[in-house]
């Protein structure tokens, strides 16, 4: 169907519209993202119903480039994988431009804002449906650029352009990677198409690449190339730094990137491609190591942050971190799952923390602050939040996670791993709800006209928890509806319902829960809160293991100072100061020719040749003149004698002396020029410089025979 | 009438910059004359954009060629012709022309009837040496485009234009006087020919190649430059004004480029698979290196001069990977470094203008007084870093692709250069555009029509060589073909999968 074109469509007319389109919508900005994106996002529930009932389709667009064997065509193709994702996308996006509407009213920069957001949506979409690498990486690419935007937005903020670049660079970084393994790909499979790629993937195991005398097998290289862009784009341990930068972003912004664009792509990746990450068990291992380190690190900084946007940010780490994992464990349906339950809860999470933001005007969280009476039902929000991420990681795709670890070690590391993580888990998300909401009961609410009313917000999380908790009611049918479009291990039986794991994880979560409210009545009473280690710990965590720090110390500041280096060493003190030092060589050595040879040797052989040429023209002159035989040199012979002589009888004697007469006159006139143009003269220099090229013609002309 | 135009099209595009030239002498009044280069740009630029029309890419050698005998004692002739990348550096040129003329509108105050002379002298020449199909043509030609350059800057350049003038002139005489050596050495190895097409089939022996390659070498290197050649680049594009430094980078450089796959790729295959994998990695130097000094510049117009030299190493790269796609991605990228980087210089041109200074250190917050100026220069400059969508990306990556059949350390190497121009190009973002105006800043006019009209044909470019690439490569896919089936012997040093 290639109405479904438009899902990516839409958005990018808006931005082309908005972007194009001038003065002329200002504050109507609105008007025409909000019914684009609507728009897509009906087409997108079109799309899976139509994939849910035909299957997957392709939709092919245009050629893009066509260099030798190196066809590309744009295309879109929607399997079961990209539908799923795409009801998210545009429905995020679309509530994140009504709600923008409002939120953004009165922003000087309101055109451009709508205008981003609609680039936004469109490269996530075109991200997701793409059936090509090099398209998927381009959109990827396009996204890092729009999060630069939208950080920025706020310009006048030092802060804010400071964050944008960060996020940017530290992207880029990552990004190397990914693009490596695009490159690679073509190196390997000679196509970008997505479905070629995955169908010849199994025929290239085994082939490698070597480097530095290491022997790499192909696949895993590529996977480990996803996985860096994955770290980048989805904020992984080390590469997270960005995104809690991110938060100098207008807050719908980070709605955007938290729930439906940028972070949700690395799981996405891995996902698409899982076929080909399944056939290299050591970048599946580096995945999931990396995935587990990033969900604990996210929730124990998270713990630690009084800043709420922050506090969310570091939830998101932790919780993309969880998908990563999932994805290295094999079991990529269940990150999918959870990519999509935590995208319809974060986006709510984070459009509330607007409107709270807005209300009370600052990002400080003040849990503490609010009444006892107002919390009880929030906590038991908050209880619902914490039993999510078990639900989504115990309760079916368990047994896939089980048969993927083979080892038992690492099957214990993923019970310890997942299990701390469920815990941490309940621990912030029952402080950040109860800090988010308690605090808008403070005196500055009333000051301030809030943009849902505050009764909105207990339904809206109804809602979005209904919705996880259907998702989770419906996970085999999830799975299997996923099925064709992922890879899978070769041993999988599916087992949902209520296990001893899933009960073991339930209680774990209830149990950090259960933590977090006794310490939030009585802070003072946890036991162990004075001890000099968890102050320790509490510091370090409390500033996120100073990883901001060391990029400084080890990356940043080092590749300034020997940029600084070059230029001012190796640049203006060895490049250019020997082309300076051959300048002033060649004058000097023009000086001393000048002093030396030019007046001791040239300018004698110059006057020379000329006296010498003045001499032989007075000589032929008086030879002319005088007859021929008789005054010849006497030192000729005899027999010379006569045979000129024969010669110049031979020849018409009085034409030959006039012709002589003029040579001689000529040459004469000549050496005397010669003599005239003195030393210093441009004649005199043009002169040289005629002698030395016709020499080095001449030369060349000799060595090229 | 029409046949003859049809049958003429080259000569016709050289005679317009010429004879406008001439015209101009008898233009009176500063309006007028701007007006008239104005016309004539725009002349040659119709006159490209026909050529581009009625161009037949299935074709694989050069079309539309013009022959006649010129000195006939040493064999020379006026002798042109296009192929797919003549056509493509052809409609550059033109296009950059009238962009030039109206970037100097108001700029240029005093001798504007020499300025102008000057623009479409050195464009006419630049033309001239992109169609050249014999070595005598083209080599006075390239000599001649040296001549307005200089005249450019000493005369209308920065305060250091005298220094950065001589050091242009002389380095560019370094370069030509090798070049013509190289040049005489063909010329005497081919049965004393000029004609480029006639030399592509003789079988030089590879010890007098070699000998010939590296004259040459040196003298496209200088031009290009590679990088311990380029010391005179950036002294002369930041003390140029700015139609003088929208040449330099737009075009002038790429006669560097188009040297190598003119003459010695087809002609001198042998040793330039011998040279090829120290000329790679001169490339990857010059890419690091480039944009290493770039992130530590404190002036616009230097920062964008070293990003110029990292951006030519790809060009480099792509050429002596042999391979479609390298050569393919290098022409593409010399069309979009073409346009990102003279983009650049014509917006950083018009800040000048307004606040007679370079130093990043000066500037800040720009985009409260001139949002406009501030939207078109964040275009160019992520052009400029290789963002997805615009015109540098297709070019590097097709590079990287053509770089990757013969290692994947290069590719690698390369792209932490990618990652460095995204470094020293939203750094000088940061600096220049975010964050509060100083209160000297807070008046400045945005951008008016005029300079708007300058930038936006380029933004348009810039998207369209990066959205619908095919647009250049399908012009330019029989040409590479030939180039690579014609010289056998640099093939062997790289081949495609499965190939």
């Amino acid at each position: 169907m290639p109405l479904f074109a438009l899902i990516p469509g839409l958005p990018l007319a808006a931005f082309v519209i908005l972007a194009v389109g001038g003065r002329r919508f200002a504050d109507a900005s609105h008007r025409v993202g909000i019914p684009a994106v609507g728009l897509s996002f009906a087409l997108s529930i079109a799309a899976l119903a139509e994939v849910a009932r035909n299957g997957a389709l392709s939709i092919p667009l245009y050629r893009f480039l066509d260099v030798g064997d190196l066809v590309v065509t744009v295309g879109l193709y929607a399997d079961q994988l990209t539908v799923l994702l795409l009801p998210l996308i545009t429905g995020v996006s679309f509530v994140v431009h009504v709600y923008s509407a409002r939120y953004m009213t009165g922003d000087p920069r309101y055109r451009k804002f709508f205008a981003v957001i609609g680039l936004f949506t469109f490269a996530m979409t075109m991200l997701v449906m793409s059936d090509n690498l090099l398209v998927t990486y381009m959109c990827w690419e396009v996204m890092g650029i729009c999060s630069y935007l939208l950080i920025s937005h706020w310009a006048h903020r030092r802060e804010a352009g400071q964050a944008a670049t960060k996020a940017f660079l530290v992207n880029a970084v990552a990004d190397v990677g990914l693009g490596f393994g695009v490159v690679l790909t073509f190196a390997t499979y000679g196509t970008f198409n997505i479905q070629e790629i995955l169908a010849q993937a199994p025929a290239m195991q085994g082939q490698t690449l070597g480097a530095f005398g290491l022997e790499i097998e192909r696949n895993t290289l590529i996977a480990l190339c996803l996985l860096s862009g994955a770290i980048g784009k989805s904020a992984q341990v080390p590469m997270h730094v960005w995104l809690p930068y991110a938060m100098e972003a207008p807050t719908p912004v980070s709605a955007l990137i938290h729930a439906a664009t940028m972070v949700n792509a690395g799981p996405f990746l891995l996902a698409r491609l899982s076929p080909l990450v399944l056939l290299a068990p050591s970048a599946m291992a580096a995945i999931a190591v990396v995935g587990a380190i990033t969900a604990l690190y996210g929730a124990l900084v998270s713990l630690t942050q009084s800043d709420i946007k922050r506090l969310l940010a570091y939830s998101t780490i932790s919780q993309i971190g969880f998908m990563i994992f999932a994805c290295g464990v094999g079991a990529f349906g269940a990150a999918i799952f959870h990519l999509l339950a935590h995208g319809f809860l974060k986006a709510y999470l984070f459009l509330s923390t607007g409107d709270s933001l807005r209300a009370t005007g600052s990002h400080a969280h003040r849990g503490a602050s609010a009444p006892r009476g107002r919390i009880r039902p929030l906590a038991a929000g908050s209880l619902l939040l914490a039993c999510v991420p078990p639900l989504v990681l115990f309760s079916g795709p368990y047994e896939q996670l089980w048969n993927a670890q083979h080892v038992p070690s690492a099957r214990i590391a993923f019970w310890v791993v997942a299990l701390a993580a469920v815990f941490l888990t309940a621990v912030y998300a029952f402080r950040g709800v109860v800090s988010l909401f308690g605090a808008t009961v403070g005196r500055s609410v009333q000051a301030q006209p809030s943009l849902f009313s505050a009764a909105h917000l207990p339904g809206l999380a109804a809602c979005a928890i209904a919705v996880t908790a259907l998702l989770a009611g419906v996970w085999s049918e999830f799975s299997e509806f996923l099925q064709p479009a992922l890879g899978a291990l070769p041993a999988e039986t599916e087992s949902a319902g209520l296990t001893v794991a899933l009960a073991v994880s339930l209680a774990v979560a209830v149990l950090g829960w259960c933590f977090a409210y006794y310490c939030h009545l009585r802070p003072a009473a946890v036991p162990f809160a004075r001890r000099e280690w968890v102050k320790t710990a509490y510091v370090l965590f409390l500033n996120k293991l100073y990883f901001d720090e060391i990029y400084r110390v080890v990356a940043v500041s080092p590749a300034l100072r020997i940029s600084r280096w070059l230029l001012h060493r190796l640049e203006d003190r060895i490049i250019n100061r020997t082309v300076h030092e051959v300048g002033a060589g060649v004058r000097e050595g023009a000086r001393v020719l000048e002093g030396s040879a030019e007046s001791g040797l040239i300018d004698p052989a110059v006057t020379g040749v000329a006296r010498l040429v003045t001499g032989t023209a007075a000589w032929l002159e008086r030879l002319a003149e005088s007859g021929l035989v008789t005054r010849g040199p006497r030192l000729a012979t005899n027999l010379l004698v006569r045979v000129s002589g024969w010669l110049w009888r031979a020849v018409d004697r009085p034409a030959t002396g006039q012709t002589l007469q003029r040579a001689g006159g000529l040459a004469d006139d000549t050496g005397e020029t010669l003599q005239r143009i003195g030393p210093r003269t441009l004649r005199h220099h043009l002169v040289i410089i005629v002698c030395w090229l016709s020499l080095a013609i001449g030369l060349t002309y000799l060595l090229a025979n | 009438m029409t046949s003859l135009f049809t049958e003429h099209l080259i000569t016709s595009l050289i005679t317009v910059p010429f004879a406008g030239i001439v015209a101009l002498l008898f233009v009176r009044g500063d309006v007028w004359v701007r007006r008239v280069a104005m016309g004539v740009a725009l002349l040659a630029l119709g006159l490209s954009a026909a050529l581009w029309w009625r161009f037949d890419p299935s074709i694989e050698g050069m079309q539309f060629v013009e022959r006649t005998s010129w000195m006939e004692n040493f064999n020379i002739q006026y002798a042109v012709g296009v192929d797919g990348i003549s056509l493509i550096l052809v409609l550059l040129t033109t296009l950059l022309g009238p962009l030039c003329v109206l970037a100097s509108w108001t700029s240029i105050t005093s001798k504007v009837k020499a300025y102008m002379i000057l623009i479409l002298l050195v464009e006419g020449a630049m033309i001239v040496v992109f169609t050249a199909l014999d070595l005598f043509l083209f080599f006075m030609l390239w000599e001649v485009t040296m001549i307005p350059m200089y005249f450019m800057i000493i005369l209308w350049g920065g305060p250091g234009r005298i220094h950065a003038g001589i050091k242009f002139v002389l380095y560019s005489l370094t370069g030509s006087l090798l070049l013509l050596v190289g040049i005489l050495g063909l010329y005497l190895q081919t049965g004393r020919s000029f004609d480029i097409q006639a030399m592509v089939g003789y079988a030089i022996p590879e010890d007098v190649q070699i000998w010939i390659f590296s004259f040459m070498f040196l003298g496209f290197a200088i031009k290009l430059p590679m990088v311990p050649f380029h010391s005179w680049l950036p002294d002369a594009h930041s003390e140029a004004p700015t139609a003088g430094s929208v040449i330099l980078a737009g075009v002038l450089l790429k006669m560097g480029g188009y040297g190598f796959l003119r003459i010695c790729l087809p002609i001198l295959p042998e040793a330039s698979a011998e040279f090829a994998p120290y000329i790679l990695w001169l490339s990857i130097v010059a890419i690091i290196y480039g944009g290493c000094l770039a992130l530590a510049q404190s002036d616009l117009k230097k920062l964008v001069a070293y990003s110029s030299i990292s951006h030519m190493g790809f060009v480099t790269l792509g050429i002596f990977a042999f391979n479609e796609q390298g050569i393919e991605g290098a022409v593409i990228q010399m069309f979009a470094h073409g346009m990102s980087t003279g983009a650049l210089f014509l917006a950083i041109g018009f800040l000048y203008d307004r606040t007679h200074t370079r130093m990043i250190a000066d500037y800040g917050g720009l985009q409260k007084p001139m949002p406009r100026f501030v939207v078109l220069l964040s275009i160019f400059a992520m052009a400029s870093f290789g963002l997805p969508g615009m015109g540098n990306f297709t070019g590097e990556f097709l590079v990287l692709l053509g770089t990757s059949f013969g290692g994947m350390l290069k590719v690698l190497l390369a792209m932490s250069g990618i990652v460095l121009a995204a470094a020293y190009m939203l750094w000088m973002l940061q600096r220049v555009v975010l964050g509060q105006p100083r209160s000297s800043l807070e008046s400045l006019p945005d951008l008016n029509a005029r300079e708007i009209a300058t930038l936006v044909p380029l933004v348009v470019g810039v998207f369209v060589v990066g959205l619908i690439p095919a647009t250049l490569t399908t012009k330019l896919d029989s040409t590479v073909n030939g180039l690579l089936d014609r010289s056998p012997g640099i093939i062997e040093s790289a081949s495609p999968p499965g190939g």
